[in-house]
């Protein structure tokens, strides 16, 4: 008997409260609004102000990145797609490279117009970095450079989601399923 | 036009000696890469290109379905001038690449070279590429053995 009480709970509150949750995790109050100051693909100094009635995912990574900035971008347009034609236009995503020194905004336009047109380059300097990236409590760095020249750069892997006013409400990590980020996606968008 | 006349020794009139030595190499020449070829198998190659010549992802599973382990030491292609193993790893929240010097495939085994885990690191493209070409890459492994593949280019935009 005592085996089925936890799935019998278990679906009594997925039915009973699965509307009304984020399938994502909430970081509603938990995160302060999105502020920043940085420099777009086209070379322009641009504030989060810009973006304010859009749904905004804040993506922190570098072009030079074969394996995981691609895959969070591609998961990201991905579900992008199976938003409504009014939703998908009013969502954007800002990728922000903590790797200006390779990262010019020519590099930047080509790179996120290859996920598609919601896709918006980012970057700025040391000082601009450090006070977005310490605004929502992750860390950046750099490795040793090969014989190349090349270098790995360490970001955050998660997506930082914010509403149409600018709120921090949800933190999207790869290992979420597909529906459940379109799902959210749809929310934010009649989110406050 | 004089063609140089060619000597011919019936098989069976050569000294044993010579015969075996003969056997020998004429084996270490053909069966490698026919037992590469048996025993080593791969699936899903692609290589994830990204614009320009930033540094694309070489994907693919590598089952070992011969009872030999074998060592994969790296890769090399004619398409690019540098390619190296990697993995992505994910430590609290914050994602960074470690390079692979080399990946034990025990017998009967398989690894995945896959999306945030092993990828190959495809640096200085040779020549433009563009989505749907095949690109081959070479395999190398400890014991001298190679295993082309062909991969096929994909969208950067694909999963």
């Amino acid at each position: 008997m005592g085996k089925w009480v936890v799935p019998v709970l278990v679906s009594l509150w997925l039915t009973g409260c699965g509307e009304q949750e984020w399938q994502t995790k909430d970081i509603s109050g938990l995160m302060p609004p999105l502020e920043f100051t940085l420099t777009d693909e086209k070379g322009n100094t641009v504030d989060a102000e810009r973006f304010r009635g859009k749904s905004t995912l804040l993506y922190f990574g570098f072009t030079h990145c074969p394996d995981v900035c691609p895959t969070t971008l591609a998961r990201l347009g991905t579900a992008i797609r199976q938003l409504d034609d009014e939703i998908r236009e009013d969502t954007e995503v800002l990728f922000v490279s903590v790797d200006p020194a390779r990262d010019d905004p020519e590099t930047l336009k080509e790179y996120t117009d290859a996920f598609g047109s919601q896709f918006v380059g980012l970057t700025g300097d040391k000082e601009a970095l450090d006070a977005l990236t310490r605004r929502y409590r992750v860390t950046y760095g750099y490795g040793d450079k090969d014989d190349n020249g090349n270098y790995d750069v360490s970001h955050s892997s998660a997506v930082f989601a914010f509403n149409g006013q600018g709120e921090a409400r949800l933190l999207i990590r790869d290992s979420d399923p597909m529906e459940a980020v379109v799902a959210d996606l749809e929310r934010l968008a009649d989110d406050a | 036009m004089r063609t140089l006349p060619v000597l011919t020794i019936p098989l069976d009139k050569l000294p044993s000696l010579i015969r075996t030595v003969c056997g020998i190499a004429l084996f270490l020449v053909a069966v490698p890469p026919a037992l590469a070829a048996e025993t080593l198998t791969t699936e899903e190659a692609r290589i994830r290109l990204l614009p320009g010549d930033l540094p694309a992802a070489g994907y693919f599973t590598l089952r070992n379905t011969g009872d030999t382990d074998l060592i994969l030491v790296g890769a090399q292609s004619p398409a690019f001038g540098n390619v190296e193993m990697h993995r992505s790893v994910d430590r609290d929240g914050v994602a960074s690449m470690q390079p692979v010097e080399q990946l034990e495939l025990a017998a009967g085994e398989q690894i995945a070279f896959a999306p945030q885990g092993y990828h190959l690191m495809l640096m200085q493209r040779a020549r433009p590429l563009a989505v749907g070409e095949e690109v081959e890459i070479t395999l190398l492994f400890e014991d001298a053995r190679r295993l082309t593949v062909t991969f096929q280019t994909v969208s950067p935009a694909s999963l």
